[in-house]
């Protein structure tokens, strides 16, 4: 108790950090798979937007559009691969035929 | 003479009475509808549309059909008359078609524990394909989109975690009631019963079987299913058809799973597809859960969830406003795409405009 009166702000950020870093330890998975959404869903949809729906390029960025930003976007037409990054991931989706549509890697 | 005369005139005006349209390889097209009870639906359904901002009403298509004939259909944005466009959550109602055939061909009942057919359930072993059906699996299922990205699992079973095999990563999720005994929407649920249906019809038909099932016998010649890594149709979310493909099912609920001289679909299969989950709230969700379908029911001292539509009318519905509404005491089936964004669409709003432009009976 005596910690307690002469160092209450120390105290509580202890127990907040302890805190926090129990949350952390108990959503570690969710925590790790989170960076990849933006990444997956941006390739995914996009690749079914483009190649499924068979809409315009510009109309499918605009339709994937998210508030969380994308570092680098790449359709190759060919291959009909969309690849993109973001949050430091990348996230592959590929057109695996008339009946299958898109599918994230 | 005069007599006879008569007899074909009573005929000829009976002919259409008792004739039934089935759509061939297009729809047959009805009477064209005007006036401003239309013009007030399409003020509604169709307002400057802005894709910087994406706010608003945004349909993507709307589609009518009345007796069995194409009487309406308008297409805005990108999406025509041949997009097969996303249908999103539409998806599972689409689900519990394709498994109503094989329940048609007595490959399984409702009461079969899903572990018969998917061992990994092993680990719930009473939850039943009818639970599934019900969204009463009773498994810890979150099913938030935008909002809770971190808990969410279905973002999780898209994106991140589940996508490479999404029956996988919903049977790991841990109990929060008795199966059967509470309604909580999961698209994880709908994903089982496509797991689920592999072992049903083998995997050999597997691949096919959507298409041998229901698109073929109903003239859908550009349906398209995505699956997950280990080809398991994603029966939640990623069906894809043209409107007008869509309405074919539409109107094969609407006339009782019947496709012309065939009964694609059993009655009583239908008829579950239609019937309240018992155990649902009041307020638990925008309609009231039937088997994979949402239902205009007023159950649990709540009032209908579309009040200025007939009770008996149900509907598919999918995110961004995707819908498919039957109202078989009309004979309509209307489907409507959309990109919405927000909350402005409202399905009672449609419904009640729809209606006032379309229905031939008195409305309540």
């Amino acid at each position: 108790m005596s910690v307690l009166r002469r160092r209450p702000f120390s105290a509580l950020f202890l127990v907040l950090l302890v805190a926090l870093l129990g949350w952390i330890w108990q959503e570690r998975e969710a925590l790790w798979a989170f960076p990849d959404i933006i990444s997956a869903y941006t390739a995914k949809e996009y690749c079914s937007c483009r190649y499924v729906m068979n809409n315009e390029a510009g109309y499918c960025h605009s339709y994937v559009k998210q508030w969380l930003p994308t570092s680098s976007f790449v359709d190759d037409p060919v291959s009909k691969r969309v690849t993109v990054s973001g949050m430091g991931r990348s996230n592959s989706a590929v057109w695996m035929g008339e009946r299958q549509g898109c599918r994230l890697q | 003479m005069f007599k006879g005369l008569s007899l074909i005139v009573m005929l000829l005006l009976s002919l259409p009475a008792h004739a039934e349209n089935w759509p061939a390889e297009q729809w047959s097209t009805g009477p064209v509808i005007t006036g401003p009870a239309l013009q007030a639906l399409e003020t509604y359904a169709f307002p400057p549309r802005d894709d910087s901002t994406r706010t608003g009403v945004r349909t993507d298509a709307l589609l009518v059909i009345r007796d069995g004939q194409l009487i309406y259909e308008r297409y805005a944005g990108p999406t025509t008359a041949d997009t097969p466009h996303l249908t999103w959550s539409i998806s599972k109602s689409l689900m519990a078609t394709v498994l109503g055939v094989a329940y048609g061909e007595g490959l399984f009942k409702l009461q079969d524990p899903v572990q018969t057919f998917y061992p990994p359930m092993k680990k719930h072993p009473d939850v039943t394909m009818a639970d599934l059906l019900h969204w009463a699996s009773g498994l810890d299922w979150q099913e938030d989109y935008e909002y809770a990205p971190l808990k969410s699992s279905v973002v999780a079973m898209l994106y991140t975690r589940g996508h490479q095999d999404m029956a996988a990563f919903t049977a790991e999720h841990a109990e929060y009631a008795k199966p059967g005994q509470a309604f909580r929407y999961s698209s994880g649920d709908s994903g089982l019963l496509a797991a689920a249906l592999k072992t049903i019809v083998g995997p050999k038909r597997y691949p096919d079987y959507p298409w041998t099932a229901l698109f073929d016998p109903l003239g859908i010649h550009h349906a398209v299913w995505e699956t997950d890594a280990t080809g398991v149709f994603v029966a939640s979310s990623y069906a894809y058809l043209t409107a007008r493909d869509l309405a074919r099912v539409g109107l094969l609920m609407a006339r009782d799973g019947r496709w012309q001289g065939r009964q694609l679909l059993p009655e009583d299969w239908v008829a579950f597809n239609r019937q309240p989950f018992a155990h649902y709230k009041a307020h638990q969700d925008d309609a009231v859960p039937g088997g994979q379908w949402w239902l205009n029911r007023a159950v649990d001292g709540a009032a209908q969830p579309w009040p200025d539509a007939p009770a008996d009318t149900y509907a598919a519905l999918g995110h961004w406003g995707q819908a498919m509404y039957v109202i078989p005491s009309e004979n309509l089936v209307i489907v409507r795409y959309g990109d919405d964004r927000d909350e402005s669409y409202q399905h009672n709003e449609l419904l009640k405009l729809a209606l006032k432009a379309f229905a031939q009976k008195v409305q309540p």
